[in-house]
């Protein structure tokens, strides 16, 4: 097991570098100088090539992208042009709350996904079934940043229950998470239902049947330690895309995080802030992938077998 | 007409779930072809001093903060929303057939690099990958078309691929080759229809996600530019009014919703009537 | 296996509680500001090299001179100062027992230290009359000048020049500013995220007052957060909702809900910021004059007034506030809607009107671009301009950029129209926007014409005395005026909205705006 974990982190080195570099080369297709916005009013072009010089932009690209990579192996990502700071400050500012609204948001898809599918699952074809996939799926056609829109109307206007805005305590966290868990809800909900209905009629489960279990026992207890293969793996799918999907939602509350962060610093050209949030983005969902599939691995026993 | 009615198509269409789904997407296209027949306000022009009014006999889903009509720029605003997304999926779909069939068929180190390629956008979800081509394109109705098509390649070279390399093993393309096909004809005329079902599923599909992801963008105002509307660009600029005139998000984003609930409902009755829900999950 | 996971997601989330609870919701003694919509985005407080400064800047920094509501000047820093006869010196007497928040003692030489960073910054034109400064004693300050400067205590009033701490200023080089600034300001810089939000905590050492201030110091409110949000309606909610305690620009749209809520008073101050719309003059077609007066003349003010802005405010005929003398020019030269006049223009300019509504001229429409930037209200008002201009055959595209990257697209000169607005109380201000060395930025409509420069000079160095200074810079920005570099759309008075349960105002405001002064008198209602 051990081995197969460390065969595949090592086999996401070469994605790694492939992404850095797509990373790194796609940003500077970005029209805009970052030294526009550092330029004194009325300075000629010595300034410009002066400051050009200092942020090391002169280069040829592969020059820049060798150093850039040489400095974030040592946890280096460079300063921010326009804040000035150490780019890995302001990911590391930003990330705890990308992280808990991320989780939370994970957390309350996976609860009530896995609620609804098997509920409906158990009640299939009939009108409660019905209901609640009808039900999740307009959860995850809202457009993210609408239903925001329409939660703080609701909550923090009228019933004022929850802040506006903001990541000032916790129940600045209840809309957000809300707004993308509705979302990641209906995945979870689909696959968890189609999972139960397939592992239902194997047969092992047959065979619980005919030794006269309780079907809910039957259920609860074995069918669904089946059908949660497939659930998790689409749990750590969403990890990274949880992360860089709540960018809209980020600025619908204007909350710090990686998205709104990654917004400013688009709209600002300052690319080191934007090479580090994108890598970090991209990151997730390398890592979100691979424990999709060690976990698949840990818990399906034929994968385990052919591993062993 | 038997031909229609014995079609998937048809099929789907008789389902109630399919008739409803069907029936309002025809309807929204209906409208939004005929818009300037159905209303009798124009969508660009402003009335200051009838700004904000809540919808009214006159005006049924109110106005905007510049006094124009909204049911009208909703229904121009389809116009915009839904041929942006029709065409980058349109455009995406074709894209991802060509690179998913041939690297499907030829394998090999060209299966390898398109593959790794496409998944490299596979590692962003698609609202990041299309905010940075907006940023490198600049907004407006170019970039958005490009961003989303390049949003969603990945998922049919991926798809494409996937049906290409189970059916191209079958027999009869083993008998097609023996009788002396060349390579374009076996993937154009034997590959590529069997392969097409699932894709094109996907695709309407797809259509719903992007008229989500267009209706993002414009919320960040980096879609259609005014004064053309777009459901997105609507709720753009009715965000500042949230408070004031609630109306003027509410309803284009209701017009969001419905047909995107639309396109999912008439996808998954499709996928039942082809019986290809086996191969939809291939990818 | 999933305990460990259990235990490490545990970790986790205790971390994230304990990072959240140093920021409790609201801490007594603790404000919330929410910066008006002109400040958000200011990138530093190196108020040296800022042509745009925020509130923050009043409170960290003390400035020689303060202005009272009335335009008068009144002690800060300096008790006394005095004008040689002929305008060629000033000496200024600096306020014994001042320290800065590093502890370093406030002496005439620091100020001299400090004036001397102006030389070649951005803000230049606030000491270019200065010919040498001197310290005549630890705590006296000659000024030599160039020439009389009847502006020089505006100048030394004004935001950009609040007194930092020269020893910190040259150390930290380009961090000053942003991870730091020291001034002698009432409050301290504790932490400043950019184009989020700034925290203040208190200056327990202040003692220095200014004269129009009711409380000399310590401030009386522990700790406050300045924060930047670019979405009206938000701030507004926040403020509704009690998530902030103050607005310090409440949109015009949100007067009439914020008067329904009984726990939100509102406070009006006079206008200082003109909204305008720039015209790039070296751009065809705006490089015809006719065309630019046919703009210029599209523009309707009443209706933006009316309908945009609820009535709230003025409409702007010429370029700067009403308050302002120079603003008193010859009715010829007033900017104010004339559409037959843009018609008649543009007809003469050869611009037929074609079938679809847009101007033709060598078989090329009549299409601009308009710039403005992505804030809700700025694309509001554009699309009020954009049909303006439609209504006279212009065809005017609409591209938006972020407040903050704005500045850097006008230096590419690329603009033709722009919607945009400054907040400036003097009338140099002129100089600022419309001199022929700063092209692209801040002078967007690129105007350069020798005539200008030579009344700009006249105006800006040869003035002897106010008045001669009033009638110069009314010349000048007559010229500006007729040469149709702009057109003048709204003044908006300054609208404050705040908490009346929270937070006690000083019983009258004695400064032109909320400034450090102001807050050191504000109250916390416990």
């Amino acid at each position: 097991m051990l081995g197969y974990v460390l065969k595949r982190l090592v086999m996401l080195l070469p994605v790694f570098f492939a992404v850095s570099v797509v990373i790194f080369a796609i940003i500077h297709l970005i029209p805009g100088d970052p030294v526009d916005s550092l330029l004194k009013v009325g300075s000629g072009p010595e300034q410009r090539a002066i400051l050009t010089a200092r942020y090391g932009l002169d280069r040829p690209l592969p020059v820049q992208y060798a150093i850039w990579l040489g400095n974030l192996l040592t946890g280096d990502m460079g300063t921010a042009i326009v804040g000035r700071r150490p780019v890995a400050d302001l990911v590391m500012a930003a990330l705890p709350h990308s992280l808990a609204l991320g989780g939370l948001a994970l957390l309350f898809s996976t609860i009530m996904g896995i609620g609804l599918g098997v509920i409906a699952a158990l009640k299939r074809d009939t009108w409660v079934d019905q209901a609640i996939m009808g039900g999740v799926l307009i959860g995850s056609t809202l457009p993210g940043f609408w239903l925001g829109l329409l939660l703080i109307l609701a909550f923090s206007v009228h019933f004022a229950w929850f802040p506006v805005s903001g990541a000032r305590g916790w129940s600045s966290l209840v809309l957000p998470v809300l707004t993308i868990g509705l979302g990641g809800t209906a995945l979870v909900a689909r696959v968890t239902r189609v999972a139960m209905i397939e592992a239902s009629g194997r047969d092992f489960v047959l065979l619980l049947h005919a030794k006269g279990l309780h079907p809910l026992r039957i259920s609860l207890r074995h069918v669904l330690r089946h059908a949660l293969i497939p659930v998790v793996t689409i749990l750590a799918l969403r990890i990274g895309w949880v992360l860089g999907g709540a960018v809209t939602v980020e600025v619908v509350f204007a909350r710090p995080g990686l998205g709104t962060l990654l917004i400013k610093a688009l709209n600002q050209h300052d690319y080191p802030v934007v090479q580090a949030c994108l890598l970090m983005l991209a990151m997730a969902v390398m890592l979100g992938t691979l424990l999709g599939d060690i976990l698949q691995a840990a818990m399906d026993p034929r994968v385990r077998a052919a591993l062993a | 007409m038997t031909a229609l009615a014995d079609s998937p198509v048809g099929r789907t269409l008789r389902t109630p779930k399919g008739a409803i789904a069907g029936g309002w997407i025809v309807l929204l296209i209906l409208l939004a072809v005929f818009a300037p027949l159905l209303t009798p306000y124009e969508y660009d022009v402003q009335n200051l001093p009838g700004a904000f009014a809540p919808p009214s006999a006159q005006h049924w889903f109110g106005t905007d903060e510049f006094g124009r009509d909204l049911l009208t720029r909703i229904l121009y605003g389809a116009r915009t929303s839904l041929s942006v997304s029709a065409i980058a999926i349109g455009l995406s779909v074709s894209a991802g057939m060509v690179l998913g069939a041939a690297a499907g068929y030829i394998g090999g180190r060209f299966d390898r690099i398109v593959t790794s390629i496409v998944d490299l956008t596979w590692s962003f979800p698609e609202i990041l990958v299309a905010l940075i081509l907006v940023a490198i394109i600049g907004p407006g109705i170019t970039g958005t078309l490009v961003a989303i098509g390049v949003a969603y390649l990945a998922q049919f070279t991926r798809l494409t691929r996937a049906q290409i390399m189970a059916i191209k093993g079958e027999t009869f393309v083993e008998a097609a080759r023996s009788l002396g096909a060349t390579d374009t004809h076996i993937l154009l005329r034997h590959l590529i229809p069997n392969a097409l079902a699932p894709v094109l599923v996907s695709a309407m599909l797809a259509t719903g996600d992007a008229i989500i992801l267009e209706a993002t963008l414009g919320f960040f105002g980096l879609g259609a530019q005014p004064p053309t509307p777009s459901w997105g660009g609507m709720m753009s600029s009715g965000t500042a009014q949230l408070f004031k005139a609630p109306w003027i998000i509410l309803f284009p984003g209701l017009a969001v919703a419905i047909t995107v609930i639309a396109i999912n409902l008439f996808g998954d009755a499709l996928i039942r009537a082809l019986d290809i829900r086996s191969r939809m999950r291939s990818a | 296996m999933t305990k460990r996971f259990r235990h490490a997601a545990f970790a986790a989330t205790v971390s994230y509680f304990a990072l959240m609870g140093t920021t409790p919701a609201v801490m007594a003694q603790e404000a919330v500001f929410v910066l008006p919509l002109s400040e958000v985005g200011v990138p530093s407080y190196n108020i040296v090299t800022q042509g745009n400064t925020n509130l923050g800047a009043y409170m960290i920094y003390d400035t020689l001179v303060v202005q009272d509501a009335d335009q008068s000047f009144h002690a800060g820093l300096a008790t006394a100062w005095v004008e040689a006869p002929d305008g060629m010196s000033w000496t200024f007497e600096i306020k014994p027992g001042v320290t800065f928040h590093n502890g370093e003692p406030l002496t005439a030489a620091a100020i001299v230290a400090w004036l001397g960073f102006f030389t070649d910054s951005d803000n230049s034109f606030t000491t270019q009359s200065i010919e040498k400064a001197e310290a005549t004693g630890d705590l006296t300050v000659k000024l030599t000048m160039k020439n009389p400067d009847p502006n020089l205590l505006f100048n030394l009033a004004s935001s950009t020049m609040g007194v930092i701490e020269p020893k910190a200023y040259v150390e930290m080089g380009e961090d000053y500013g942003v991870t730091a600034a020291v001034g002698t300001g009432p409050y301290k810089m504790e932490s400043f995220a950019i184009g989020s939000e700034t925290v203040l905590v208190r200056n327990d050492d202040y003692t220095w007052g200014s004269d129009l201030a009711d409380n000399k110091g310590p401030a009386k409110i522990a700790r406050i957060t300045l924060r930047e949000i670019a979405e009206d309606s938000t701030a507004f909610l926040e403020l509704k909702t009690g998530g902030v305690d103050m607005l310090m620009s409440v949109p015009t749209d949100f007067l009439g809900e914020l008067a329904k809520e009984p726990a939100i008073s509102t406070l009006t101050l006079p206008g200082l910021e003109v909204v305008y719309m720039p015209i790039n003059v070296t751009k065809a077609p705006f490089d015809d004059i006719k065309v630019r007066e046919a703009a210029a003349f599209a523009v309707n003010q009443q209706e933006i007034l009316d309908s945009v802005y609820g009535g709230v405010g003025a409409v702007a005929n010429q370029f700067l506030i009403s308050a302002l003398p120079e603003s008193q020019v010859d009715p010829k030269y007033l900017i104010s809607y004339d559409p037959a006049r843009s018609a008649a223009l543009l007809d003469e300019a050869g611009w037929a009107m074609g079938a679809d509504g847009i101007r033709i001229k060598d078989g090329a429409p009549l299409a601009i671009s308009l710039w403005t930037q992505s804030d809700s209200s700025f694309r509001r008002l554009a699309e009020v301009v954009q049909a303006e201009m439609k209504a006279v055959g212009i065809a005017a595209e609409i591209t938006t950029f972020d407040s903050s990257t704005i500045r850097d697209q006008y230096k590419t000169g690329e603009q033709q129209l722009a919607v945009r607005s400054y907040w400036w109380a003097n009338a140099d201000i002129v100089d600022w926007f419309f001199g022929g060395d700063r092209l692209g930025y801040p002078n967007v409509s690129m105007f350069n014409d020798p005539k200008a420069e030579v009344l700009r000079a006249a105006a800006m160095t040869g003035s002897k005395n106010s008045e001669e200074r009033i009638a110069n810079f009314k010349a000048y920005h007559e010229y500006v005026l007729s040469q149709f570099t702009m057109a003048p759309i709204y003044q908006p008075v300054q609208n404050i909205g705040y908490n009346k349960d929270r937070l006690k105002m000083p019983a009258t405001i004695r400064a032109p705006r909320i400034n450090g002064q102001t807050i050191l008198s504000m109250e916390i209602i416990e």
